[in-house]
């Protein structure tokens, strides 16, 4: 009776490691996509921040470009969907956020402010166009958005 | 079909396997204890997994592929020795709680990269130890013990060699001495000449232990830290040609090695004696086939050592060749991940920490299971997660922990050099 099941079990079990091993292989993939912004949409279909600054300057982790395909916001916090640890960044310093195809910023009450080709932003949104550039903390960005781009 | 494979959560597939193969256990040896303890790792199991994942500690594939290895060698030393297989499962709540303990201290604490010293002391003492007080266990005088605890201080001796190398490769300067006079000429001894004599220093010590795989190991790391990392091509030729030196000279003067070349060479002439144990594990992987011959039905009890050095072979008995490669591709996304965090922090002594580490996991794996399918000469070293012993589940829980600190790093954003 034992020798039936254990010989039974033997494949299930061959089974499951392998559907493990596969269902890592498949989350790490999908991490990997995610984390590069390669999607396949991804940079032709969506407006998205260019960093100018040079990333070796600075001892905390940047991204090249941060892809805008929903509403965003920057800080230093983990809550933001971009998070960045810039010591001259508040936790919560702006939002980025698309509303009828069109692109706004707005500042989330930073201490150190954002600026908008080197004017001082406000409390209240403010439309992107495309070459605009956006200051926060040590950071200089330049908003790209996909209509220029085509 | 494809859902399972869409919808299927890891964790859930670790928990399913545990699940089965305890159940399975039980049904043969009649012992209620056992569903005790299958319950006990399940339970540590998932509560470390979603404490990973609430308190966002990192990266979490990494801990679920070593609960997978993990639960293929605890359910087989289950299965090979009950009482055994107890004291590993002990060992495994122990290993956990150290795993978070090293956690919270590598991250809490800053100054890691700055022990240069410290850490060739207190190998060195570690080592002295051994030497004088060690006991001999199968060739290797590699065991101290005090009130009844037995450990293997090379094991933890390895982690701190690599905190060693790392700290070396973020301050080189560090370990400069100041140029020695003699008469009237000044001799400039340069920092990467001392790096490799105080890392061959380390590699002697083992070989004066009689612990020949120790010392490779040791070998393959510094050789991949100082591959990536040194800029001057002279010092790893003069390295590659110490080694091949050595290697030489152990094969052909040092009996102990000789003996091993000679039985990997011919097993057969041999097979009553000094052949046994790996011609043993040879019929134990033949006998297996593709799917094993199931939990519990083979007759690994032959080989000798088979809990510890020996393990994957009674795993390809009993799962068979599909198992067997199973466990190398657990092995190799574990050393894939490892290097995906070394690669992706900025900091000079976690990244050189995390490649080591990643390279101790590999080339570990490696050697063992090269040995055991006479792939290469056989040393004794143990299969990471998987093989039963104390010392050695404790620093590769304590190393894995370092390793995912690293990673939160990596994700997080937490890089430059420290000076």
């Amino acid at each position: 009776m034992y020798e039936l099941i254990a010989t039974i079990f033997k494949y299930i079990f061959t089974l499951i490691i392998y559907v493990f091993i596969f269902s890592i292989i498949r989350m790490i993939y999908l991490d990997i996509r995610s984390m590069k912004g390669y999607s396949k949409k991804g940079i032709e279909a969506y407006p998205y921040l260019k960093l100018i600054n040079r990333r070796e300057k600075f001892d905390f982790k940047l991204f090249e470009s941060y892809i805008l395909d929903e509403d965003k916001s920057i800080g230093r916090s983990n809550r933001n969907e971009i998070s960045i640890q810039d010591p001259y960044l508040s936790s919560e310093h702006v939002r980025i956020y698309i509303e009828e195809d069109i692109c706004l910023i707005k500042d989330l009450g930073s201490t150190n402010g954002t600026f908008l080709n080197d004017e001082q932003i406000e409390e209240e949104s403010v439309v992107l166009n495309d070459g605009d550039r956006i200051h926060i903390g040590q950071l200089d960005f330049i908003f790209v958005s996909k209509d220029e781009e085509e | 079909m494809r859902t399972l494979f869409n919808n299927s959560k890891p964790i859930t597939l670790v928990v399913l396997f545990n699940i089965m193969a305890f159940g399975l256990l039980f049904f043969r040896n009649q012992n209620v204890e056992i569903i005790y303890y299958g319950l006990t790792v399940i339970g540590i199991i998932c509560f470390v997994y979603f404490f990973l994942q609430w308190r966002q500690w990192g990266d979490v594939y990494l801990f679920i592929i070593v609960t997978m290895l993990i639960s293929i060698g605890l359910i087989m030393i289950f299965r090979l020795d009950e009482d055994l297989g107890i004291r590993q499962v002990m060992l495994f709540s122990g290993g956990m709680v150290l795993f978070l303990l090293s956690y919270l201290i590598f991250n809490s604490l800053k100054f890691w990269h700055k022990l240069t010293y410290f850490y060739i002391g207190s190998s060195l003492l570690l080592f002295i130890i051994t030497l004088a007080f060690g006991r001999t266990i199968g060739g290797a005088t590699n065991w101290i013990s005090f009130y009844g605890i037995s450990i293997q201080p090379s094991e933890f001796i390895k982690i701190i060699f690599i905190f060693f190398l790392a700290s070396y490769y973020n301050t080189p300067d560090k370990l400069k001495i100041p140029p020695i006079k003699i008469s009237d000429k000044t001799i400039e001894i340069k920092n990467n000449i001392i790096l490799t004599i105080v890392a061959y220093g380390y590699m002697g010590f083992l070989v004066l232990q009689r612990e020949w795989g120790g010392a490779l190991l040791m070998f393959l790391i510094h050789i991949t830290l100082l591959f990536v990392f040194e800029e001057d091509i002279k010092v790893i030729l003069m390295n590659i040609a110490f080694a091949i030196v050595g290697a030489l000279g152990g094969a052909l003067f040092v009996y102990h090695i000789k003996v091993r070349i000679d039985v990997w060479i011919d097993p057969w002439a041999d097979i009553a004696g000094k052949g046994y144990q790996i011609t043993q594990s040879m019929f134990a992987i033949g006998s297996g086939g593709f799917f094993g011959r199931g939990l519990g039905l083979g007759s690994p009890k032959y080989i000798p050592e088979v809990e510890t050095d020996f393990i994957f072979s009674a795993i390809c008995e009993e799962f068979g060749i599909f198992g067997g490669v199973a466990i190398i591709l657990l092995y190799f996304i574990l050393v894939y991940r490892g290097f995906k965090i070394a690669l992706s922090v900025e900091n000079t002594f976690y990244k050189a920490i995390a490649l080591g580490i990643t390279a101790m996991f590999g080339f570990q794996t490696f050697i063992i299971i090269g040995g055991v399918i006479k792939l290469i000469p056989l040393t004794g070293i143990t299969l990471p997660f998987i093989s039963y012993g104390g010392s050695s589940l404790t620093t590769n829980f304590i190393a894995l922990a370092i390793l995912q600190a690293i990673s939160k790093d990596a994700y997080s954003g937490m890089g430059g050099k420290y000076e």
